[in-house]
């Protein structure tokens, strides 16, 4: 599965990524001058996180023990056979946003105006993700998790920053357990 | 039989479904008291009001296979462990090498347990008397709610939005007693009442008055409330009579360990109908539709495990979407528990937590539910809060970052954010 890895020393907290989210996937003009007229105002499935010091856009990390997919009262949680890809089928949600309290990392918004839970999906249909493709500093890319799945948790820093070949610059997994 | 799951609700069908993926050469056989497998209860309140259609309700369709046997309309009538058996109120035996038992809860009846009961008196549980209650409805337009929890709270605002004419009785002084403190209620009474909801808190349900066979009045704190409904939601007991002579019980109640098993090695149980002791003493009762799903799962998973695994989370957390006020439950308040709040009751925002030392130990956002997940997972975890723990009440959706220790806040690295299997 491929999820979204982000370079922290690369975003600026622009937000373009925010913007184009809900452009291209919450409007229905796709264009930035359509799709501010139109009510309710389309939302982004991620957030740029962060204060003065760091930022970072955080979309949902389709995780492997999804606690959202237990929580949601009327299965509209799945996760997708093919891509592994945790999803909302909207049209079976029924706006009870249980889902966002299970989401640890926050990242499935109640999106009240349409009565449907707002998350990423990676954009799975499309051959890169929106955010990837507009983001001026190139901070998003898109990584093969299985490559970090395979390898014991101690030593995914240190072969991470091997496989990215620079040192500081690696791909680092992080998790809130450490 | 291999594995026989009593209870075709949240927790049972995600027995049997979990089963045969987990142990794909062990056949299952599901028995389901009632007509239906497969709805969502929380979504009964919209189902009643008509905004609903039934079979929106449903979230899962049998699919052909030999090995998973679904049998619904069959009650089971005991549990005869020296011969590892049931017996069916239908004279049948079926016997089991491993047993899940998912029957759920039965709604609590007070002061009703006449004979001679008028029509209109209904509890609100499951599809099947929602559909009488839906067709009740069509005829009768003034309704009593008792009981003012999150399911007669649900009720009462789901049916006074589709047009009736609703008053709602709850005997504590505030409305969600078992969740919210009195003035994070408030906001929810006012929401209520703006919808036109009578409210009669602190008031106990004293009698009724029947015409010709039809309820005519809930008399209430001395005061008769007109109604031909009355619709019950003051909670449920555990469906565990047909357990009586089984000797799983201790005290009226279904203990298992945080693994979901009982005292019987080869029974184990999940849901609404279970109390879960802790190696501590503790017994917890976390009866919401999450964890039903995920002790289902658990106890699927366990039944030919060696050494069976615990459950992690205990929490019963819940949320709740009134039509324009969403609700967030954490975890009660309890007495010992220091409590921090974020007043914005003019704005219809009310947002607590309830601490202990610096653990968050329960709390609700009502209003604004923004951070809800965030801080459920620092509840969970008993991370201890550090810093100014009223940061994280101020409504705001971006407080992911606070969580992360300094030390990977540093820019210069590149990461990916991933979660581990952080809560397996
Ligand atoms: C109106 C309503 C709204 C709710 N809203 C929410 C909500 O928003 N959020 C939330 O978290 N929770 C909510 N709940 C609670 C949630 O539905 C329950 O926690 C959950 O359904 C429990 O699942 P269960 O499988 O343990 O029990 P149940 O769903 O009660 O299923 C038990 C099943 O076992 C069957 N059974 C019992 N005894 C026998 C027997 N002897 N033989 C054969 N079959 C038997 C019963 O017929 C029943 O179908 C709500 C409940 C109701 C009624
Ligand atoms: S929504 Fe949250 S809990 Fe669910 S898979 Fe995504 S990050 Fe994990
Ligand atoms: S808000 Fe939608 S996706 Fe989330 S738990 Fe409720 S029904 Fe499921």
């Amino acid at each position: 599965m491929k999820v979204i890895g982000v370079h922290l020393d690369r975003c600026t907290g622009c937000k373009t990524c925010e913007l184009y989210c809900a452009v291209e996937r919450g409007s229905n003009g796709k264009t930035l001058l359509k799709a501010a007229q139109e009510t309710p105002l389309p939302q982004p499935r991620l957030r740029v996180e962060g204060n003065n010091e760091f930022t970072f856009p955080l979309q949902c990390r389709h995780c492997l023990q999804a606690p959202c997919l237990n929580a949601c009262l009327n299965a509209a949680l799945v996760r997708d056979p093919e891509t592994n890809l945790v999803l909302v089928r909207e049209e079976r949600c029924i706006a009870c946003w249980t889902c966002t309290l299970f989401c640890p990392f926050g990242v499935i918004f109640p999106w009240p105006e349409r009565k449907f839970a707002l998350k990423c999906d990676r954009c799975a249909f499309m051959e890169n993700p929106v955010c990837l493709e507009v983001c001026p500093c190139q901070a998003l890319e898109l990584v093969e998790l299985e490559d970090f799945e395979k390898i014991p948790g101690q030593r995914r820093a240190e072969v991470g920053k091997t496989l990215a070949g620079k040192k500081e610059k690696g791909l680092l997994l992080l998790d809130l357990g450490e | 039989m291999e594995c026989v799951i009593i209870g075709g609700g949240a927790a049972g069908l995600q027995a049997a479904l979990h089963c045969r993926r987990c142990w794909p050469e062990k056949s299952v056989l599901l028995i389901e008291a009632e007509g239906d497998v497969g709805y969502c209860n929380p979504l009964l309140p919209q189902f009643m009001a008509g905004q609903v259609e039934e079979e929106k309700l449903f979230f899962w369709q049998p699919a052909e296979d030999p090995l998973l046997q679904i049998r619904k309309g069959i009650k089971i009538r005991s549990l005869d462990r020296p011969t590892q058996s049931l017996n069916l109120d239908n004279q049948e035996k079926i016997r089991y090498e491993r047993l899940i038992l998912a029957p759920g809860g039965q709604p609590i009846l007070p002061l009703l347990r006449r004979e001679d009961l008028p029509e209109g008196i209904f509890p609100v549980r499951t599809l099947a008397t929602a559909r009488k209650i839906r067709d009740w409805l069509l005829k009768h337009k003034e309704i009593v709610v008792l009981g003012g929890g999150l399911v007669g709270v649900k009720t009462a605002a789901y049916l006074q939005l589709a047009g009736f004419a609703v008053s709602l009785v709850e005997k504590e002084d505030h409305l969600l007693p078992q969740a919210l403190t009195k003035p994070s209620a408030r906001l929810v009474e006012r929401h209520l009442q703006r919808l036109g909801i009578r409210l009669f808190l602190g008031c106990l349900l004293e009698d009724i008055q029947e015409e010709k066979g039809i309820l005519k009045s809930a008399k209430v704190s001395g005061q008769w409330i007109p109604g031909e409904t009355l619709l019950i939601a003051v909670g449920s007991t555990p469906n565990i009579d047909f357990l009586e002579n089984s000797g799983l019980l201790q005290d009226k109640e279904l203990l298992v360990s945080p693994a979901l098993q009982t005292a019987d090695a080869n029974i184990f149980a999940a849901g609404d109908a279970v109390t879960i002791s802790t190696s501590g003493g503790e017994k917890h009762k976390p009866w919401t539709w999450p964890q039903a799903v995920t002790q289902g799962k658990l106890a699927a998973e366990n039944l030919f495990r060696s050494v069976p695994l615990p459950l992690n989370v205990l929490t019963r957390p819940n949320s709740m979407n009134l039509q324009g006020l969403s609700i967030v439950i954490l975890g009660a308040p309890t007495p010992d528990a220091a409590i921090i709040s974020h007043d914005r009751t003019a704005e219809g925002i009310y947002r607590e937590l309830f601490l202990r030392g610096r653990k968050i130990v329960g709390g609700a956002l009502v209003g604004d539910i923004s951070g809800a997940g965030l801080l459920h997972f620092l509840m969970i975890n008993g991370s201890e809060v550090d810093g100014d723990v009223a940061r994280f009440l101020k409504p705001q959706s971006r407080v992911f970052y606070q969580l992360l220790p300094s030390s990977k806040r540093q820019r210069r690295r590149a990461r990916i954010l991933f979660p581990k299997e952080m809560l397996s």
